[in-house]
């Protein structure tokens, strides 16, 4: 690293700066101006409204359920693909990926596909007496779905870099799989384990187009946060809409620099 | 996108009680995680059949329009019921485009009732086998309001927008919602097309099809933006978008009462709009509730709930209602049912089906253009 | 990486080993091949004649030129802007970096929805700068394509920069420096060391920007006019065919976005692993 010499740096450092403000900062400031447009009072009173909090609960429910999901399969998932040797081994590590691009309107159209009424476990559906499409389990489907990947794909490379020798010594000192996993494997995993955690709950907690297609959006049942939001705006909440976006936005954002300061100051102090 | 995050590693290198403490806590973590997650998680879904509980709920599909009117319904028969069962009714509330929503009810979203915008689409949910009694004969005909279709301009009406023809005009920029999504959209075709017909567009030969739509189609070369659902639309319309929404009355009306400031103009030729509410017969036997979704759709047709849908912009069922709100509503020189252009039973396919009048000259539009 | 030490501790605790592989197989197959399963068999009920009469619908086929093209312009911008953010961030020691650094994870952290919404408070016709574009130089930029443009070159642009930044961070200077003192222009430089060296992590990242752009949906919902041929992206139309009955064009076109994102992922997963073969 060093210091800009000469205008062409400067010049690159203004580029990167000035696009950096107009594309981000930019829509990020005249969201925050549109939820104090009419002071913080009025700000904090459309928070503190019932339907609000219940969507806030019911987002904050299903991304801490695809958080514990995701967590259990996704370091599981991630073990296997880096430590074990099998056919379509390629195949399915390519495909862990594809949430990342498949459109959340499809994943919700997945879920109506399989669980609506005239779905492919509709029997099953209808001779178990339970929901699934069009209420909470249908869009925990769609949330763990969209946010699969990012553990997966965070701890992946930490594995790999770790090696397996030192699971296999503590496994030659006769330490159990159970013991060598907590005490030799977790640790080694968990700066990347818990950047994918902060990942996977901003993805989850931002999720819209497919909890809207699985969930049908009912107040007091399968409204979430976004499906408040775009609610607020057909009722002409403005305020209330802008108040909920910047909440939304303001905790994930907190989220992932937290992580990232907590591992910078992990990093150094060692 | 392996690696989003520059990719960190504490080697193996560390010591024994930094394993410790980092292995306890991300344990503690996903524990707490866990307790905390799938507490609530089992217990929440499904409501279960409840006979005569403290506590009831009902599940309310509506169309977008009438959401402010449901907001100040819901509460009155609330106390009501409550004053009269001692039972709380709790509500849970959906608002899509009407057709979106009856198709959501057709895919498996378990409304007790619907509040819609048009009868094909409670038609769509009886075909289904979801509701099986005569629910038409609830109400008038089955409908709890009525509308007409009318267009909001800028305040003072500066394009001097008076009738259909001005919307043929170049350069116009035009709102309507998307008739695959909305019923308020199929109303608005619905009343552009009956009034071509009827001869209330000057240029277009009355009761021809080909004039009639000759003149939807010089409609559409100026429609900008077509919305989901009438309330979108209009919410557009608003943020500045556009000169003319083609929209339902009430949206209008609604508008005022929110402090919205523009005009509306009401055509000499339009539709009347009439919209349904039914109970869905299987959902509310699986749930329990047929008798508190049958006292609130009687609710609605009682003389109180309808000043209630009359101070919202609706136009009233109830002849007493209706007479004394007469002066919110003016007459319409011309104004013809669905029926006077075929009824829903055959326009629906007609007209927006996949080969449809309308489908076809919405691509005939574009590749025009 | 798999040498005979794997193999051999796999052949002695064989239970753990296999009991573990079913649960990962078995999760990744429940969650998201089972899923694809039930889209790809709906829009192939009709058989492949039948999806082509679907997906050759004058409305899906625009839906789907209008989410190419505009995906194809953003990762255009995205793959030099993300390249030049990146290598600023990485050579340069300036003030208020750490800042920047931050602002690029803010998209990561956003609602979709949210992108939009701020997009038509920024831009929309009855706003300051919406108002000005329109009136002073009859520029649309919410309902048009330029909003959704704007709001995918939001959406994906830690894309590039993630998949670079990394890269950028191991190549040397010492070369670049190299290259410099032998005469090279910074262009050169940046051409024949720097380029070669970052190919593959600018193409995974621009074709993972392209492929996330090509199903974007919630900023597409609010700064779209979701015109159907003209101002619909192919998500909006799954969404609006959903709403409108026809299960069939859903299908259609979910199976012709998921076919592209496969084949993009899998050729990401190509170049990386052919990377990965050539660092070792």
């Amino acid at each position: 690293m060093r210091e800009p010499k000469g205008w062409v740096p400067k010049l690159l450092i203004g580029i990167a700066v000035l696009y950096l403000a107009v594309l981000i900062l930019l829509p990020v400031l005249a969201i925050f101006q549109g939820a104090f447009a009419q002071g913080a009072a009025v700000f904090f009173e459309s928070l503190n409204d019932p339907q609000v909090i219940a969507a806030f609960w019911l987002s904050i429910q299903l991304a801490i359920a695809a958080v514990v999901i995701n967590t259990i399969f996704g370091t599981t998932v991630a073990w296997v693909l880096v430590r074990q040797e099998f056919f379509g081994r390629a195949f399915f590590n390519a495909l862990v990926d594809l949430p990342f691009v498949v459109s959340p309107v499809i994943t919700g159209y997945m879920v109506i596909l399989l669980f609506g009424r005239q779905g492919w476990f509709a029997p099953l559906v209808k001779a178990t007496d339970t929901q699934i499409a069009f209420a909470v389990p249908g869009m925990l489907l769609v949330t763990v779905f969209v946010s699969l990947p990012f553990v997966i794909r965070e701890v992946m490379p930490v594995l790999r870099e770790i090696g397996h020798e030192p699971e296999q010594a503590a496994h030659t000192l006769g330490a159990s799989s159970w013991r060598t996993f907590v005490r030799v494997t977790m640790p080694g995993i968990r700066w990347g384990l818990l950047y994918g955690i902060s990942l996977t709950l901003a993805r989850a907690l931002g999720e819209f187009g497919g909890v809207l297609v699985a969930g049908g959006a009912v107040t007091g049942k399968t409204e979430t946060a976004t499906l408040y939001i775009f609610a607020a705006l057909d009722e002409r909440q403005y305020i209330s809409a802008y108040a909920v976006a910047v909440v939304l936005a303001l905790f994930s954002f907190t989220v992932l620099i937290g992580m990232e300061i907590l591992r910078k100051r992990t990093e150094i102090t060692q | 996108m392996c690696k989003l995050s520059p990719a960190d590693s504490k080697g193996p290198g560390e010591s024994r009680s930094r394993l410790k403490e980092g292995a306890a806590a991300i344990f503690l973590l996903v524990t707490a995680i866990v307790l905390f997650a799938c507490g609530p998680q089992a217990s929440s879904p499904t409501t279960p059949p409840t006979g005569m509980a403290n506590k009831t709920t009902i599940i309310l599909g509506a169309y977008t329009t009438p959401r402010e009117a449901y907001g100040k319904l819901i509460p009155l028969f609330q106390h009501q019921w409550k004053d009269k069962t001692g039972q709380d009714v709790e509500f849970q509330e959906s608002y899509l485009g009407s057709g979106a929503q009856s198709r959501a009810v057709v895919g498996g979203f378990e409304a007790d009732l619907v509040a819609l915008s048009l009868e094909a689409d409670v038609n769509r949910i009886g075909d289904a086998g979801l509701i099986t009694h005569d629910w038409k004969s609830k109400g008038a005909g089955g409908m709890v309001s009525n509308s007409i279709v009318v267009f909001a301009v800028r305040e003072g009406n500066p394009k001097n927008i008076k009738d259909w023809k001005d919307l043929t005009r170049q350069g116009l920029e035009i709102l309507t919602p998307d008739p695959a999504s909305s019923g308020g959209a199929q109303w608005n075709v619905m009343a552009a097309w009956g009034a071509a017909k009827r001869g209330f567009v000057d240029g277009y030969a009355p009761e021809d099809d080909n004039a009639a739509r000759q003149f939807l189609k010089d409609v559409f070369k100026n429609v900008t933006v077509l919305d989901k659902g009438a309330r979108e639309s209009i919410i557009n319309f608003e943020m500045g978008v556009g000169d003319v929404a083609i929209t339902y009355e009430n949206e209008v009306l609604v508008a005022h009462r929110a402090g919205q400031k523009y005009d509306y103009v009401i055509p000499r030729s339009t539709i009347l709009i009439e919209n349904p509410i039914a109970v869905v017969d299987s959902n509310v036997d699986r749930h329990g509730t047929r008798e508190v979704a049958e006292a609130f759709r009687d609710f609605l047709l009682t003389p109180e709930a309808q000043t209630v849908f009359a101070e919202y912009g609706l136009r009233s069922i109830d002849t007493t209602v209706a007479k004394r709100t007469q002066a919110q509503y003016p007459p319409v020189q011309d104004l013809f049912l669905i029926e006077d252009v075929g009824g829903w039973k055959t326009v629906t396919s007609t007209f927006f089906g996949p080969d449809g009048i309308f489908t076809k000259l919405l691509e005939q539009v574009q590749a025009e253009k | 990486m798999f040498d005979a030490s794997i193999k051999k501790r796999q052949a002695s605790r064989p239970w753990g080993q296999w009991s573990l592989r079913a649960v990962a197989l078995i999760y990744l197959s429940a969650m998201l091949l089972l899923p694809l399963a039930a889209v790809v068999s709906d829009g192939l009920s009709g058989g492949i004649q039948g999806l082509w009469q679907d997906i050759s619908r004058p409305a899906a086929m625009a839906a789907l030129r209008l989410s190419l093209w505009t995906a194809a312009v953003m990762t255009g911008i995205n793959t030099v802007m993300g390249v030049l953010a990146a290598y600023v961030l990485v050579r340069y020691r300036f003030p208020g970096k750490a800042f920047l650094n931050a602002l690029i994870d803010v998209p990561f952290a956003i609602p979709t929805l949210v992108t939009g919404l701020m997009l038509v408070v920024l831009y929309g016709p009855q706003t300051a700068i919406g108002g000005f574009l329109d009136r002073r130089l009859g520029i649309d930029i919410i309902f048009a394509p330029p909003g959704i443009i704007l709001a995918l070159l939001f959406v994906s642009f830690p894309f590039v920069v993630r998949t670079v930044q990394p890269v950028l961070t191991e190549i040397d200077l010492d070369q670049e420096d190299a290259a410099a003192t032998l005469g090279a222009s910074s262009w050169t430089t940046f051409r024949r060391v720097l380029l070669p060296a970052l190919a593959p992590a600018v193409i995974s990242g621009a074709l993972l920007s392209f492929a996330r752009a090509l199903g974007e949906f919630g900023s597409i919902i609010v700064v779209a006019g979701n015109f159907p041929l003209r101002s619909q992206t192919a998500a909006v139309y799954v969404l609006s065919q959903i709403e409108s009955d026809n299960q069939r064009g859903a299908s259609a076109m979910s199976v012709v976005l998921l076919a592209m994102a496969f084949t993009l992922v899998f050729v990401v997963d190509f170049i990386q692993r052919r990377q990965e073969r050539r660092n070792a």
